[in-house]
């Protein structure tokens, strides 16, 4: 499979490095175009459009953290941040405005009930996207 | 299918640096809002509002590359002003770059009480102990009270902001410009002092001496723009290794005496008459102690920039002002003693200085001892005008804070130095320098008048303050500032006596016409402050007619039509004006103006003697004699696409810019055209001429 677009949704968590580096290791032997994106999820008591400053900000913290990862290894990223209700299905949305091929998406390890737990995000865009979606879990923590 | 957000139609046209657009999902509710930032990198957001980053100041171009290169090295790199906590001074650094005026007068103290005590014979030197003793406690005095100062004051400002609080603004303003004035002369006299110390083992040095203070004060100047906590890191050093060296020299100079091994004194080489040629008068006594006190300057410093410690700032300055005083006073008190006992005597023409001597009498001519011990006096001496260099921008950046000086002194530069103050100390010192052909005996007599001015008004000032509020302990420190009073009163009587004739008096006169320059100052801000103060907050915009809208036109072409159709869109009353020169080219001009549109009245005016602007100028008073709206003039200005190309056009709209500029009911706007402009919004109905 020739990969030509890879998404990465990064959530500003701990996996988001890893998770970019193997999107920028899969896609820099076809040239892919990577776009890391970054979703703030709207609570309902609000309009979609709401300015919410101090996620915008830790937004564009994350996203300007995958900048400068992606240039540390030799690769250029585009970035998107995004304002939805919910975050899956503004992963999927854009995966299909930009014809992405693969959704790469990391998992931070977390433990519930004794079993390793995949949140909603994940789970939705497994379920839901049109392309390939690779689920990357962080090494168990010790 | 995308819309902007639901910001208002206002909004809407605004451009903005964020644009939000909203994308439908692939089921209903799942719309999602993108957020555009194509100037992420250039703004970031920050709490509401946006923060530039380092890109936007980066040069752009390649000469701008190599000049932020050679900036980088010669000033360092820039700092944000959250990193000014960082550029705050500890006590180490802070003795070397605030103390050192003070600890350097060690270097010439002694000296310039024995040059006046000399002309009164070979004996009178026998004085200059009890002289430096009486200095050292007009110094204790004047260190106990700047203590009371520091701890009333912790946000600097020294004896200007005592003054201003206590008395009023006009003595505040005359202890700030005693201080201004006592600044500029502590980077000229240091200087001057450092390269005579120089010139005492490189004679050759003497007959340049101007040039070389100058070039020293320009190397001062560069390490003060990299900011205050680097300036001192670099220049910490030398001064430690100053009152090392001295305090090595003082130690084996009495142990040399206690041992009975008295050195012989070297004479100088150009000595005074050994039987004098004035009678040892109480005037010439007072005049050496006037002399002397040369060496109580620098002591205000640290009073005035107490912000320039690191927390607890107080604390800190205060320890600081104590070492300083203790390291003078050991210095000096140790030089004076040595001098006097083993007869060291000045040298009529300050070819070489008494340290000198007195380190070539106790260790030898050309011992690596002596050159340590000139090398370092010499630093030291050039570092003393640090003094000057944090002290003179500091109490510029608070009178400006105060409307009393321009604004650009309160600007913290790219190092979070005040540099146009830095800049401003160093051109003047320079001035005052080359004025007084680098002598360090011409320049001393100006000298500490300043200093002595403050001290007096920060200390009444500081007496009427305990009086007014009475704190704890109000009687112990009112008690101690109204002997402080006393002591720099008498000393400042004394010196301004003593030396008037040898160059006080300039400082005297200097110092009423400063004050009266920071008061007019003043009065220009207040005025422009009272003239744009809003009556209150909530003003509403006034409602403006659309203004009467004027354009110069030089001829048709692209920049014309396109300053014409920006004209339009602000207002339906456009009306073009044309200076020919001769009466066939405005025919000419009229009939070509008419054939392109009839929709813009043209006035055509001959200037039969060929004058472009004063027949223009002439014309828009008229016009706005007839009309009680504001007159808008807009001129259609090419730019060339390089530099050098300016001078192949007759800037024509720059002049006309220039001559508008003060003239009162009139905007001037600009409408620039670049040969890659391409007209945007602009629907050409076809000029003939383009030609440019």
């Amino acid at each position: 499979m020739q990969l030509k677009r890879i998404l990465v949704p990064l959530a500003g968590t701990s996996v988001d490095v890893e998770v970019l580096r193997v999107a920028i290791a899969l896609g820099k032997p076809a040239k892919a175009e990577i776009v890391a994106i970054h979703v703030i999820e709207v609570r309902w008591n609000l309009p979609l459009d709401a300015i919410l400053e101090p996620e915008s900000e830790r937004g564009e913290g994350v996203l300007d953290g995958a900048v400068k990862v992606a240039e540390q290894a030799g690769a250029h990223i585009e970035t998107e941040l995004v304002q939805a209700r919910e975050a899956a299905a503004a992963i999927i949305d854009t995966a299909r405005d930009r014809k992405s091929d693969l959704i790469v998406l990391g998992m931070p390890f977390r433990k519930r009930l004794g079993r390793v737990y995949v949140g909603k995000t994940v789970q939705g865009v497994y379920i839901g996207a049109h392309c390939a979606v690779l689920a990357y879990r962080q090494e168990e923590t010790r | 299918m995308s819309d902007r957000g639901d910001n208002g139609p206002r909004d809407r046209e605004a451009p903005s640096l964020e644009e939000r657009a909203t994308k439908a999902g692939s089921k209903i509710g799942d719309r999602r809002v993108r957020i555009v930032r194509p100037a992420a990198a250039e703004f970031r957001r920050r709490g509401g509002h946006y923060v530039a980053t380092p890109r936007v100041d980066a040069a752009q171009s390649r000469v701008g590359r190599v000049y932020e290169r050679a900036r980088h090295i010669l000033f360092g790199a820039r700092l944000t002003s959250e990193e000014e906590a960082g550029e705050r001074l500890s006590k180490k650094t802070g003795l070397a770059i605030m103390a050192s005026d003070n600890i350097s007068s060690s270097a010439y103290a002694t000296e310039e009480a024995m040059r006046v005590l000399a002309f009164a014979g070979g004996a009178a030197l026998a004085l200059t102990m009890p002289i430096a003793i009486a200095v050292c406690v007009v110094l204790a005095v004047v260190i106990l009270s700047e203590s009371r100062v520091i701890r009333a004051y912790p946000n600097g400002g020294g004896s200007y902001i005592v003054a201003k609080d206590n008395h009023g603004v006009l003595p505040g303003l005359v202890a700030a410009s005693a201080l201004l004035i006592d600044y500029v002369l502590t980077v000229a006299v240091s200087s001057a002092a450092g390269v005579a110390a120089i010139s005492s083992f490189v004679p050759a040095v003497h007959d340049h001496r101007v040039l070389w203070s100058l070039g020293l004060i320009a190397l001062l100047t560069v390490g003060n723009l990299r900011g205050i906590r680097e300036a001192g890191v670099i220049f910490a050093a030398p001064t430690y290794v100053y009152v090392l060296s001295l305090l090595g020299l003082i130690g084996y100079g009495l142990f040399r005496l206690g041992s009975g091994d008295m050195p012989v004194a070297v004479l100088p080489p150009d000595a005074f008459e050994p039987e004098g040629i004035e009678a040892l008068t109480a005037l010439l006594v007072l005049r050496a102690f006037a002399s002397g006190s040369v060496g109580l300057t620098g002591s205000e410093a640290i009073a005035n920039g107490v912000p320039n410690f690191k927390p607890p700032e107080s604390r800190n300055a205060v320890i600081t002002l104590v070492c300083m005083g203790t390291i003078f006073a050991t210095l000096f008190l140790g030089i004076t003693y040595l001098a006097t006992r083993i007869g060291i005597a000045p040298d009529q023409f300050e070819f070489e200085t008494v340290n000198s001597m007195l380190t070539r009498s106790l260790v030898g001519d050309g011992t690596p001892f002596y050159y340590l011990v000139q090398i370092s006096t010499a630093i030291i001496l050039l570092l003393a005008a640090n003094t000057g260099f944090s002290g003179f921008p500091r109490l510029a950046s608070v009178l400006a804070d105060d409307r009393f000086m321009p604004r650009q002194f309160a600007f913290r530069g790219e190092r979070l130095a005040f540099s146009f103050g830095i800049i401003a100390l160093a051109l003047m010192s320079a001035a005052v320098l080359a004025a007084f052909h680098g002598s360090v005996t011409e320049l001393v007599p100006l000298y500490t008048i300043g200093v002595f001015v403050a001290f007096t008004l920060s200390q009444s000032g500081l007496v009427r303050r305990w009086w007014r509020l009475r704190n704890p302990g109000w009687r112990l420190s009112m008690a101690i500032n109204t002997f402080g009073t006393i002591v720099t009163g008498t000393v400042l009587v004394v010196v301004a006596y003593t030396k008037f004739l040898y160059g006080a008096w300039m400082v005297l006169l200097v110092m009423p016409i400063l004050v009266g320059l920071l008061f007019s100052i003043n009065r220009h801000y207040r005025t422009v402050h009272d003239a744009l103060l809003l009556d209150r907050p909530d003003e509403p915009i006034p409602v403006l007619k659309p203004p009467v809208v004027l354009i110069p036109v030089a001829r048709l072409d692209r920049a014309t039509l396109q300053a014409v159709a920006f004209a339009r869109s602000i207002s339906p009353t456009v009306r073009a004006v044309h200076i020919a020169t001769t009466a066939e080219s405005a025919e000419e001009f009229a009939r070509r103006w008419r054939r392109w549109t009839s929709e813009v009245p043209l006035d055509v005016i001959e200037s039969p003697y060929r004058s472009l602007l004063q027949p223009l100028l002439k014309y828009i008073e008229r016009i706005d004699q007839r009309d009680d709206r504001p007159i808008t003039v807009v001129l259609a200005e090419f730019v060339p696409r390089n530099w050098w190309e300016w001078i192949l056009h007759s800037q024509t709209a720059l002049r006309l810019k220039l001559s508008l500029l003060f003239r009162p009911n009139t905007i001037v706007i600009d409408v620039p055209y670049h040969t890659e402009d391409t007209g945007h919004g602009v629907t050409p109905r076809g000029p003939e001429d383009s030609a440019q």
